[in-house]
């Protein structure tokens, strides 16, 4: 097991050198983006429009925080990951905006698998539930897209961390991942349970 | 509420991190529970996510609880105002977040009328939505139920593997048994919602598959954040009523480890108790 401390932007021989189960800690950008900021994303694409980031060699978190006004902007109160198999259907995508590392829970599934082997990307697990520690690490908010449209939850939050982790790579970019691994001894312990 | 978890629970997360073998799943269960320590010392919500709330409402007499319906829904918005909650609620198509955390049907309330009673019981749970995503319901015929339910064990045990580390164990599952399909659904998420989670069922064929099934599901190694370990569950909680003779639904329902819940129960001398153990009041 290794530990890694990675500052955005990340290169792919960065993320291809670590493997399932290594630790990581990320200083840099974030941006923040759940269900509404990928299919907008995916929208403006096809629509062959400007993206409101250059995502390449970033790192998006699978998060909606809650936030406070402060003077002169925005704070970030309290974040933590959302389940992240909901962005599943967008795994190529991501993989093409070039983004190296994608920080939520619960794992993801074959698609992302297979784009963070094909375009060079690791998925990173945040601790579920903890949305205060996680906050520890965020200095500041750079700026936010479409929060009048989307709410607070689904805007895109441009935030700058320091030291933020540990984190868990729970897919990387060789084919393996932590949670298929576990799911499938689970089937076998569970099939001799209830033999068919 | 909102900057802590049911006592019930922080005492079995507790319990799992002294008895984890793994040394990331110690160290995941550690980073969970500092986190409740740190959110209730800087006043912050545990969670981002405020999940959905449900507000369970037990009165007997002649109680009249328009009034207290009103101001849960008043003072649902005005935390929302404070930082305590995320504005979550949408409308499910559009998608329009209200911004407030207003909405239709928001809070559920599930009202319960017992004339046996002379006490007000008011819990409100508010359950995270990861851990919906897990859920599952199935109409179980006669045959498909199986040897001493065999079939049921196995429909949970394998919606619990499907569900992986999504609905942010280590979890607890209500399984809610009988009726029609609405009526297995509600009962799941009432057993999990307004029991201490280290209660024990007092019908003892229940609390044996209570026991036999949390001993199963935390064989299967998923454990705290879905990384590996045996703590993947706390507690498992099944409500049951009787159903038709052609069918036997079974709903299974997540409730992730940051329980936000809280509870109390008013008698007319002005006696209060506080059913999941808080040591302080409202």
């Amino acid at each position: 097991m290794k530990t890694a401390r990675l500052t955005t932007p990340i290169s792919k021989e960065e993320v291809t050198r670590l493997d399932a189960g290594d630790v990581v800690y990320i200083s840099g950008l974030v941006y923040t983006a759940r269900d509404m900021a990928h299919l907008r994303l995916k929208k403006l694409l096809a629509d062959k429009e400007n993206l409101p980031e250059d995502f390449e060699g970033g790192v998006i978190f699978h998060a909606g925080p809650v936030v406070k006004k402060v003077r002169g902007g925005w704070k970030i109160w309290v974040i933590g990951p959302t389940t992240s198999v909901r962005m599943e259907p967008y795994a190529d995508m991501v993989g093409r905006l070039g983004i190296r590392a994608i920080v939520g829970k619960g794992g993801m599934g074959e698609s992302t698998l297979k784009a963070l082997a094909e375009y060079g990307g690791i998925y990173l697990l945040a601790a579920p539930g903890c949305g205060v520690v996680h906050s520890q690490a965020v200095k500041r908010v750079l700026r936010v897209h479409w929060l009048e449209e989307m709410g607070v939850p689904e805007a895109i939050w441009v935030m700058e961390v320091i030291n933020w982790g540990p984190l868990v790579v729970g897919m990387d970019a060789h084919g393996r991942s932590i949670f298929k691994d576990i799911a499938r001894k689970a089937t076998a312990l569970k099939e001799g349970w209830f033999p068919a | 509420m909102a900057v802590t978890i049911s006592p019930d629970v922080l005492r079995l997360m507790k319990q799992a991190q002294a008895g984890e073998t793994s040394d990331s799943a110690r160290e995941m269960l550690k980073t969970q529970i500092e986190n409740v320590l740190m959110a209730q010392k800087q006043r912050k919500p545990v969670c981002q996510s405020p999940g959905f709330p449900t507000a369970y409402i037990r009165y007997g007499g002649c109680v009249n609880i328009s009034e207290l319906v009103a101001v849960l829904k008043e003072e649902i918005v005005s935390a929302t105002g404070d930082g305590f909650l995320r504005p979550s609620m949408v409308h499910p198509l559009t998608r329009k977040n209200s911004g407030d955390n207003s909405g239709i049907g928001v809070p559920n309330i599930e009202l319960e009328h017992d004339a046996a009673i002379d006490f007000l019981e008011i819990i409100i749970s508010f359950k995270g939505c990861g851990a919906e995503l897990g859920n599952a319901v199935r109409i179980f015929t006669p045959a498909q139920i199986g040897e001493n339910a065999a079939g049921i064990k196995e429909f949970v045990i394998d919606t619990v593997i499907k569900a992986g580390g999504k609905p942010c164990p280590p979890f607890a599952i209500g399984i809610g048994i009988g009726g029609q399909m609405d009526v297995a659904a509600k009962l799941s998420r009432r057993a999990v919602s307004i029991r201490k989670w280290d209660d024990r069922n007092p019908d003892p064929m229940l609390a044996a598959l209570e026991e036999e099934l949390l001993a199963k599901i935390n064989q299967l190694g998923i454990g705290p954040g879905g990384i590996g370990g045996k703590t993947t569950a706390l507690a498992v909680k099944i409500g049951m009523s009787h159903t038709h003779t052609a069918i036997c639904p079974v709903a299974v329902n997540f409730y992730c480890w940051v329980a936000r819940r809280a509870g109390m129960r008013i008698y007319p001398d002005g006696e209060t108790q506080y059913p999941f153990d808080e040591e302080v009041g409202p």
